[in-house]
């Protein structure tokens, strides 16, 4: 019912349609993929974009195909931006129950955690620890995580304070319901479309996290496909082959403007949603 | 001549594509220097008045046919800059929410200043001699100190009669008052309306009072209107309308009332409920018939008009008004034997907050050692001012707070520490109706799923469930088909029974109901107060009722016991306090009363 009256707004179908494609093509992308990602072809390096050829979209500086490896590139984005984003949402939503629920101290230890780690720039704080803890796509995971959840807890512990407050929580109370299960009957299902228009944020915050840790090269090995790494590379032969930075250009746009498109309508939507219930 | 004068006013609204008239041609007239009541429940019409006066309409409203004439000039079809310059000069107005009203960043003599600047005085020694001589006239202490204080430092009281003074200050012609004292508690409220009464004779100002009180609006006004979806169904000298209603409504809602003297007489339930705007485009008829006690079939046909001299009333039947009557009194409570062990009882009970900075710690005392025993079956009320520390009682017998002194016994069972055993006891011996039904009710849950959330909690079969609440609503009066209906799709009377069902699904032995009855309409309360008188006969249950309404108190209750800051000054049968008070609190609560009650 609920989800049928979100596909209703433009935003939701425009940022679903725009993510279902990406998603599409990033599973599909091995079956589709007209050359292998990784083989070079040093006799066609830099061929220009011609949809009839063999390399519908032209050959990067070592004659690798830009369509493979943009497809391949989606791949990666994908399953760094939705375990790093799902990680940061369970961990951060998590803390934010916990403090928003119990309040008192809990409340006021995990509002300083938050607070220490905001205290740094995001992007400048994952950066570090990829540093620290290595490059590749797991530890970037890794990385989103531990510093993202606390969008997740700032914005969440709120919302949970205010419905926590509300009488019917203290009403499940009194009538024997234990905490967890008023956390779970009267709580959660209140901040749950709050919890779904953050995700989708997040996600598209993660692909662009992912486009710049792979573009400062730090993110997977050098000749893997990356959207980052291909704009990297791509810089060089601009005149040459301008695909080869306007593709994935395009790429990151249409994901992440996918993303932020479902959140804003989800957000929306939630938004109407208490208005008709106050109604 | 009429200083206000609407005639024939007809205004509408479009709602969901269709248009619905919400006045069929509104006719009425207030003299300069005289003050005129407009009494109605909610969704009677009544605040639209003062909205067509400010042309403030909501969006989708419009009045397509006649005029509402001031001085002879009609406010609706007259430019906005005209409009502009009568409003706040000649016609001023006292708003609901005092503190609200009030620019929260600004000083009171800073806002006072700006009024009087618009109202042509100049020179800052004239300011400051106006906004003194502004708040001496509403009887506020210390007028000096005051200019330089903000809105928060004041009570809800002290903003209003800030407010006053200002409406006042122009001299104006007409004072328009929606509902002024409802925010505020029961002696302030008393003293707004002495304020307003004084200033009005003073200055022989008109007063439009808008309000829902029949009795208040009685007391303070000349004339009174009462007003029913939309139409004005009687309209009189005070005096006259409150001692011999001709219309049906007026007549059931004053028996809807509870009184403060004589016999404890049942009270009128009207039934169901005012209607709706969507509803009004389907009423040809007299707007009241479907509810009326008296109604005839011509009645669904044909909208009566106002009929008589000076006191009028939109009946064809008004012979027939006298006869609506009630039960003389209500039905005793059910017998039990002496000497049964108190469901409840507190001993030295006191709680305390802290509230402020570290270093800086205030202490504020809710409660200060109660003691107090309740009987099986009893129905105790607890009445007080606000911030008297009622409801902290209330939240401490639920085990919704802790106690920081004292013991609580529930039941046979010392539930004074708290923890799980003390929980899963209180969960069978006391139950809580919380005051706001819209934050008591969960907008995602069904209301079958509420009320029975009681077996919920012990994991009882659906099938199970399913029956109680078929029982519950029957034995609450509401619709089977209710429950399947959300919180957001129900009135505020369905939800307040919907919220006194799930505290009665398990059966509780003591109940703690909270300011129950109030925002409610007369109507809807007199169905709640009759609905626990029923249940009573029916169930074994006590009652805790924390309630600043003392003619619901009178009418529901055996036992009074009166709060005053965080502790008990008086206790007794509830006749015998109300009628022989000892303490100076309880007799300033019983001043504070609207005359005639």
């Amino acid at each position: 019912m609920t989800v049928l009256r979100w596909l209703r707004s433009g935003r939701v179908l425009a940022g679903l349609l725009a993510v279902a494609l990406v998603l599409a093509l990033a599973v599909l992308a091995p079956a589709i993929a007209p050359h292998d990602p990784e083989a070079q072809d040093l006799t066609m390096t830099l061929q220009p974009a011609h949809l009839g050829s063999a390399y519908p979209l032209g050959t990067d500086a070592l004659g690798r195909c830009v369509l493979s490896r943009l497809l391949f590139g989606a791949r990666l984005a994908l399953s760094v931006a939705i375990p790093g984003a799902l990680g940061a949402m369970l961990l951060g939503a998590a803390l934010a129950y916990a403090a928003g629920y119990l309040g008192g101290r809990t409340d006021r230890l995990i509002g300083r955690a938050v607070d220490a780690v905001t205290l740094f720039p995001p992007l400048i704080l994952i950066l570090i620890l990829v540093f620290a803890l290595g490059a590749g796509p797991t530890n970037l995971v890794l990385a989103i995580v531990l510093v993202d959840w606390t969008r997740f807890c700032r914005v969440l512990r709120h919302e949970v304070r205010v419905v926590v407050q509300r009488d019917h929580v203290a009403a499940a109370r009194l009538l024997g319901f234990s905490h967890i299960r008023t956390l779970a009957i009267e709580v959660v299902p209140a901040t749950l479309p709050l919890l779904v228009t953050l995700l989708a944020l997040e996600m598209g915050i993660a692909v662009v996290v992912e486009a710049i840790v792979s573009f400062l090269g730090l993110g997977v090995q050098p000749d893997q496909a990356a959207w980052g790494q291909m704009i990297a590379d791509g810089r060089t032969a601009l005149h040459q082959a301008p695909a080869n930075l306007l593709a994935p250009a395009a790429a990151i746009l249409v994901t992440v403007a996918g993303f932020n498109l479902l959140g804003d309508g989800l957000g929306r939507k939630l938004a109407a949603r208490l208005v008709e219930d106050r109604a | 001549m009429s200083l206000l004068v609407a005639r024939g006013l007809t205004l509408e609204a479009r709602v969901e594509g269709e248009i619905v008239p919400v006045f069929r041609g509104l006719n009425f007239a207030l003299e300069s220097g005289r003050a005129l009541g407009l009494v109605g429940e909610s969704g009677a019409g009544k605040s639209m008045v003062g909205r067509t006066i400010a042309q403030l309409l909501p969006p989708g409203f419009a009045v397509t046919h006649g005029t509402m004439e001031f001085d002879g000039h009609d406010l609706v079809a007259m430019p906005p800059s005209r409009r502009r310059a009568l409003l706040g000069r000649d016609i001023a107005f006292i708003p609901q929410a005092p503190q609200a009203a009030l620019n929260p960043r600004r000083t009171i003599g800073a806002q006072l200043d700006e009024h009087h600047a618009r109202l042509g005085v100049r020179g800052r020694r004239d300011l400051r001699e106006y906004a003194l001589a502004a708040l001496h006239s509403v009887h506020l202490p210390d007028p000096q100190g005051l200019r330089g204080r903000y809105p928060h430092e004041l009570s809800a009281g002290m903003c209003q009669r800030v407010l006053i003074a200002m409406a006042f200050a122009g001299r104006p012609r007409l004072v328009v008052a929606d509902e002024p004292t409802t925010a505020l508690d029961a002696t302030t409220q008393a003293h707004i309306i002495a304020l307003i009464r004084a200033l009005q004779r003073a200055q022989g100002t008109a007063v439009l009072f808008i309000t829902h009180d029949l009795r208040l609006a009685a007391g303070l006004c000349d004339d009174v209107a009462v007003m029913y979806a939309g139409d004005i169904v009687e309209t009189g000298p005070a005096a006259a309308v409150l001692a011999a209603a001709r219309h049906p409504y007026t007549r059931c809602l004053q028996l809807a009332n509870p009184r403060m003297t004589g016999p404890r007489r049942a009270l009128y339930p009207l039934p169901e409920q005012m209607p709706g705007l969507r509803a009004l485009a389907r009423l040809d008829g007299c707007r009241f018939a479907p509810r009326c006690p008296i109604v005839a079939e011509y009645c669904l046909r044909t909208d009566p008009p106002l009929e008589g001299t000076s006191h009028r009333a939109a009946c064809i039947r008004p012979g027939l008004v006298p006869a609506i009557t009630v039960a003389a009194e209500v039905a005793p409570p059910p017998w039990r034997p002496a000497g049964e062990a108190p469901v409840l009882a507190l001993d030295g009970v006191s709680k305390h907050f802290v509230t402020g900075g570290f270093f800086r710690p205030d202490r504020v005392d809710a409660v200060r050692e109660v003691s107090l025993r309740i009987a099986p079956g009893e129905f105790v009320a607890v009445v007080g001012v606000s911030g008297s520390g009622k409801s902290t009682l209330g939240r401490l017998v639920a085990g919704l707070e802790q106690p920081s002194a004292g013991r609580i016994v529930l039941a046979g069972q010392d539930v004074t520490a708290g923890g799980e055993a003390a929980r899963l006891h209180r969960v069978t011996a006391v139950q809580m109706v919380f005051q706001d039904p819209q934050s008591a009710l969960n907008p995602r849950r069904r209301v079958a799923s509420i009320i029975t959330q009681a077996l919920e909690a012990q994991s009882a079969p659906g099938s199970v469930r399913e029956k109680r609440a078929r029982e519950l609503l029957a034995e609450l009066g509401l619709p089977l088909e209710l429950g399947v209906r959300r919180p957001g799709q129900l009135s505020g009377g369905e939800r307040q029974r919907v919220n006194i069902a799930r505290a009665l699904c398990a059966v509780p032995r003591l109940l703690v109901a909270d300011e129950i009855t109030s925002g409610l309409d007369v109507s809807v309360q007199a169905q709640l107060l009759t609905l626990l008188h029923r249940l009573r006969q029916d169930h074994d249950f006590a009652l805790l009722f924390i309630s600043h309404d003392l003619a619901a108190v009178r009418h529901l209750c055996d036992r009074v016991l009166v709060m005053h800051q965080g502790a008990i000054v008086e206790e007794g049968p509830t006749e015998t306090v109300f009628g022989w008070p000892r303490h100076d609190h309880t007799r300033a609560l019983l001043a504070a009363l609207p005359a005639g009650a």
